[in-house]
């Protein structure tokens, strides 16, 4: 890829452009009104936002939670292709780097697909089309009849060498777990690889991997210490940023939850992951401390934002933001097509 | 020419070489420092600009704001050579 190098007015363009892209996605009282609405409210409200085109578009295929769904999708790949094709020199390999996230959720969501046996247009409305796959790869993957087809469909993936690894197991027990540990790995692996190859502004993404990295640690302890699981918890954990998989592998071992936090607060950098994580000494479900590690990984990534506000920084807050803006709506969606009470609703919202 | 004549004489063109000097000064840095200011500034009103369309008057205003320190130059300038 060329590199860029030029002066700084490039990020400021890009930088500005998805400053005021934020500033339009839906603001949290919205929220509390689609929560109170019903299902065709709700899609009129979607149509008159950001989302007008492609609810537009699609209306006429698709109707009631499939319309939501499909249009959301739609909406997230386009936002994230078009933020691909603004972005300059380093600050490109950086989106498009953390953007291969959307391949494994794609993979991983068709494999689950295919052994549920569910119908390729049903599987096609979720996938986000916003990695290196394509929607004509992914619509080549998904004309695929079985799990082994689809792995063999991806030769030419810089993953497959994971999946052919992986697959066979996956397949014969029905479970993709592992596979998705280990995709994961890679990616995260690959992430830190990017963002330590001497480009400029690397440094700054590299903050973001690390704190990303942390705080998925962090969540599988907690979750792993939920579980009550006593298997060794070293291969769910991601090496390359303040723990090793051995130091998180020693707190899951600890009995008493305060010994964990504390332990957690002498190493990590970040006033908000250290007010986020001295909340968790009072006993929440899992759930709770998903939602909470999510909020303060947003909060984090827009101080740091701040404080380089010419950097990849601005961009990866918008987005993390439009996508749990799309994953909220979703979560509207389906939750009042199952009928469930606006406060459990609530509970699953990234707000 | 007497050597004395000769030394007012070059002394009256140097002062007022000096002073076209001071006045290219005045104005060609503030110019420099306005563009630089006005770089940063431009393509975040772009930017804001490409996003919302209506922006465009406030976004003109501020790219332009760098632009009076130009005039502060150019009256020094202006105040160098005519007075």
């Amino acid at each position: 890829m060329a590199h860029y190098r030029g002066g700084p007015a490039p990020y400021i363009y890009v930088s500005t452009r998805l400053r005021v892209r934020k500033a339009k996605l839906l603001p949290p009282e919205e929220y509390q009104r689609l929560l109170n609405m019903s299902l065709p409210e709700i899609i009129r409200l979607i149509g008159e936002t950001e989302y007008q085109k492609e609810v537009d578009e699609l209306g006429t295929s698709f109707e009631g939670i499939d319309l939501i769904e499909e249009a959301l999708s739609w909406n997230l790949a386009k936002e994230y292709q078009r933020v691909i094709d603004l972005t300059p020199g380093a600050l490109k390999e950086f989106t498009m780097a953390y953007l291969r996230r959307w391949d494994i959720y794609n993979v991983l969501t068709i494999l689950r697909g295919k052994m549920q046996g569910l119908k390729e247009g049903k599987i096609k409305e979720v996938l986000i089309p916003a990695g290196s796959l394509d929607r004509t790869i992914l619509d080549r993957i998904l004309k695929e009849e079985n799990c082994e087809n689809v792995a063999d469909s991806l030769k030419s993936w810089k993953m497959y060498p994971i999946i052919a690894a992986e697959i066979s197991e996956g397949c014969s027990i029905g479970s993709f777990s592992k596979l998705e540990n280990e995709l994961y790995k890679r990616l995260y692996a690959d992430l830190l690889q990017v963002a330590n190859k001497g480009l400029k502004g690397g440094d700054q993404f590299l903050k973001f991997v690390q704190l990303e990295i942390d705080v998925k640690n962090i969540k599988t302890l907690f979750r792993m210490r939920g579980d009550g699981s006593e298997e060794d918890a070293r291969k769910f954990f991601i090496p390359g940023a303040t723990f090793t998989p051995e130091e998180l592998q020693q707190m899951n071992l600890m009995a008493n939850r305060n010994e964990v936090i504390d332990t957690l607060l002498l190493k990590i950098k970040g006033k908000s992951v250290q007010v986020a994580l001295e909340e968790l000494r009072t006993e929440k479900s899992e759930q709770e401390v998903d939602a909470e590690l999510t909020r303060t990984q947003l909060e984090r990534m827009e101080q740091l934002s701040k404080i380089n506000p010419f950097s990849i920084h601005p961009i990866l807050v918008f987005l993390e933001k439009k996508k749990h803006e799309v994953f909220n709506l979703r979560a509207i969606a389906r939750g009042k097509e199952s009928r469930l009470s606006s406060d459990t609703i609530e509970r699953y919202l990234v707000i | 020419m007497t050597a004395e004549t000769m030394t007012v004489e070059i002394a009256q063109a140097s002062a007022a070489g000096l002073k076209a000097i001071g006045a290219g000064i005045a104005v060609g840095l503030t110019g420099l420092g306005a563009g630089i200011g006005e770089m940063s500034i431009g393509a975040a009103a772009v930017g804001a600009v490409a996003e919302n369309k209506d922006i465009f008057g406030i976004a003109l205003l501020f790219t332009v704001l760098p632009e009076t320190i130009v005039i502060f130059g150019l009256v020094v300038a202006l105040l160098l050579m005519f007075q």
